[in-house]
């Protein structure tokens, strides 16, 4: 027989199982379509903000490093013909991440036709800091999934495949990463690198390791105990091979899931830290640093009327809570389908 | 049990060990005389660094460096905090009851909510109920604490004006001032009683509802969804079949069968819960403006007051260490099963 028509043939995802069990969960269609949306924003956050850029004059670095003129703005950011459009949604400069201001009012505007969605105290552009705080919310929520699930898939690796000592000493070392809280964490790092978004993911990753560590050595072990690792090993594949070629691909499926679901999560925790004033500083588009700003007008002016500046703050902490229900609840969905017993 | 609990006691100091080693390696990243520099009481003390270098050691090799710095720590030398213009031990003696009340009042009507929760969601599995308690948690879970915490704030003390923020009214806090009333633990719930004053407790509680209930809302979410998912293993197990079948009544079967057997994965996560508590406490205390460790603590790390925040951090380590070994004593008490070999 040919060795080709003995291999099993592998099931396409979308038509597994464990897909339809998530299609069929109407939580998860509600979680993909606010996603979607999220991404949708990101994408056209130059597009969307193109009359504040071309207005205000404080946007001027953008469109500089942009190579474009005021004039231009509103048409080259627009049409996707212009490879500016490509420039300013692919690869902005950094100073596109500063909310242009107009003016220096310490008082906020309510919405008008030139902003939105008003301004913020220092008369920030709230529509900007929020189509441009989705953004640093994927960067941030992304890099930060991603740097700690490399850390954790090494060690937690190198902790299955080694095992004895060295897979003692690491999981002692992962306890104590573990049960220390985040927000302490961060404010070691804070005082010893100065405090800043960097720095907010840094201490995040670092602390977040710990926990795909152990989940990658759990399936790693789980992996190893079957069938096809000990055939591996029986027609004499060396102990390297049998971890490489057979133990990693199998075992390391469900943690990258389920660490991509923890975006959600890993961005409302920074923009938490935004707003004690330990993450991105006052004007980045973050909307954890927008809600820190907009602290002192929640309550209003002195005469009582509380909600005279609602914009300020009620629309950065509902992009923020929407996002996080998004992931949460496809996060929740995956969860569901990935489970054996539902 | 009595050598588990001695046994697991003298492990304790190994664990305080090994985070005062993680600490003092993190400070490691500083220069020494940065980390000289806060044990400067006083501009002459600053001026001349290098004495305090001399007398910390803090030009040596690391292992003398460790020692002199934990023998410090062990006399209780902190350092100084420039945030509060103390030293940082003093600091906490005065802020950790103010927090420590803060963080009784949260934990248990998170905990007793959430295990409420639970336990309607897995008897009433895939029904109205259950589908309405999970969304409830997945609401809740996406619901950062300081969010809800400022919306809280907004529509409870700004517009409806219900309740207040602090700790007691300003009348209350003045007494406290001047001496009139007095703060014999420093909990002002259980001062106002130790002095007799029924209203001074009345307010301080008062004063607690909306701290109390934004951490119920978010945080009983996680005890909910472990007690469920736990419950419905052992709805399903043979001894509770039996249970109904030899004629219980249905409350007996869920709440003495099921729900005794189901709750030990929460005992865990309520520990996780009690230790990771600090956080949501630094967020409450901000911004309902309770003066208690967050209110020094943030403002500190923003203003590199290195001392303070490895107070905090040891402290953290204490706290976190001493509910680990709870929880595992809880173990014992609660599933006769678990041995302690």
């Amino acid at each position: 027989m040919n060795p080709q028509e003995m291999k099993p043939q592998r099931e396409a995802w979308y038509r597994s199982k464990t897909f339809k069990r998530f299609r069929r969960n109407p939580l998860a269609i509600v979680g993909s379509v606010l996603l979607l949306g999220f991404v949708a924003v990101a994408f056209f956050a130059p597009a969307i903000t193109a009359p504040q850029l071309a207005e205000l004059r404080t946007a001027r670095p953008c469109l500089r490093d942009l190579g474009i003129k005021k004039d231009e703005a509103l048409s080259a950011l627009r049409n996707p013909l212009n490879p500016v459009f490509w420039k300013a949604t692919l690869a902005p400069p950094p100073t596109c991440y500063e909310i242009p201001r107009d003016g220096y009012s310490p008082l906020p505007k309510p919405p008008s036709e030139k902003h939105p969605l008003g301004v913020s105290g220092g008369s920030y552009d709230i529509l900007y800091g929020l189509a441009w705080g989705t953004r640093t919310a994927f960067y941030v929520g992304f890099l930060v999934v991603g740097i700690s699930l490399a850390i954790g898939i090494v060690i937690g690796g190198l902790s299955g495949f080694i095992g004895g000592t060295v897979d003692n000493l690491i999981m002692r070392i992962t306890d104590v990463m573990l049960s220390f809280p985040g927000l302490v964490f961060v404010m070691i790092v804070s005082v010893i690198f100065g405090s800043g978004l960097t720095t907010v993911m840094l201490a995040l990753a670092l602390i977040r390791w710990a926990g795909y560590a152990r989940f990658f050595r759990g399936d790693i072990l789980r992996t190893k105990a079957q069938e096809f690792v000990d055939a591996a090993r029986a027609i004499g594949a060396s102990p390297l091979r049998v971890f490489l070629k057979h133990v990693f691909p199998n075992a390391i499926g469900t943690l990258l899931i389920l660490a991509s679901m923890d975006v959600g999560s890993i961005v409302l925790t920074a923009a938490g830290f935004s707003f004690l004033g330990l993450g991105a500083p006052v004007g980045y588009a973050d909307w954890g640093q927008m809600i820190s700003f907009a602290r002192g007008y929640i309550l209003g002016t002195a005469q009582g009327t509380p909600f005279d500046f609602w914009y300020v703050w009620i629309y950065p902490s509902v992009m923020l809570v929407l996002f996080g229900l998004a992931w949460n609840l496809l996060g929740d969905a995956v969860r569901d389908a990935l489970d054996p017993k539902s | 049990m009595t050598t588990f609990i001695v046994r697991r006691l003298l492990q304790l100091p190994i664990v305080l060990l090994a985070i005062s080693l993680l600490i003092f390696g993190m400070m490691q990243f500083l220069s020494p005389e940065q980390r000289a520099a806060t044990y400067a009481k006083t501009e002459q003390q600053a001026k001349n660094l290098d004495l305090i270098i001399r007398q910390y050691n803090l030009d040596k090799g690391f292992v003398v460096q460790y020692t002199t710095w934990l023998k410090a720590v062990l006399r209780g030398d902190l350092g100084y905090s420039k945030q509060s213009h103390e030293p940082v031990l003093d600091t906490i003696r005065k802020k950790l009851p103010v927090s420590a009340e803060l963080a009784l009042y949260m934990f248990f009507p998170t905990l007793l909510f959430g295990v409420w929760m639970g336990t309607m969601a897995a008897i009433h599995r895939d029904r109205f109920v259950d589908q309405a308690v999970r969304v409830f948690a997945i609401v809740g879970w996406s619901l950062p604490t300081f969010v809800l915490a400022i919306w809280m704030l907004a529509v409870f003390y700004g517009y409806l004006k219900l309740f207040g923020i602090g700790r007691a009214d300003d009348s209350i806090m003045v007494e406290f001032a001047k001496g009139t009333l007095k703060a014999y633990t420093g909990m002002i719930t259980i001062d106002g009683i130790l002095n007799g004053r029924w209203d001074v407790t009345y307010s301080a509680l008062k004063r607690l509802v909306m701290p109390v209930a934004t951490y119920t809302i978010v945080a009983s979410a996680q005890i909910m969804r472990v007690l469920r998912s736990s419950m419905l293993d052992v709805l399903n197990s043979d001894y509770v079949r039996t249970a109904r079948a030899k004629g219980l009544p249905e409350r007996a079967v869920n709440l003495k069968h099921a729900r005794r057997n189901a709750i030990i994965p929460v005992v865990t996560i309520a520990g996780l819960m009690f230790a990771f508590m600090l956080e949501g406490v630094f967020f409450i205390e901000i911004i309902f403006n309770i003066p208690g460790l967050g209110q020094w603590a943030v403002p500190a790390a923003i203003q590199l007051d290195f001392p303070a925040v490895i107070g905090i951090a040891l402290l953290t380590g204490l706290v976190v260490s001493v509910a680990n070994l709870a929880v595992d004593i809880l173990y014992g008490i609660i599933d006769p099963r678990i041995s302690f070999q």
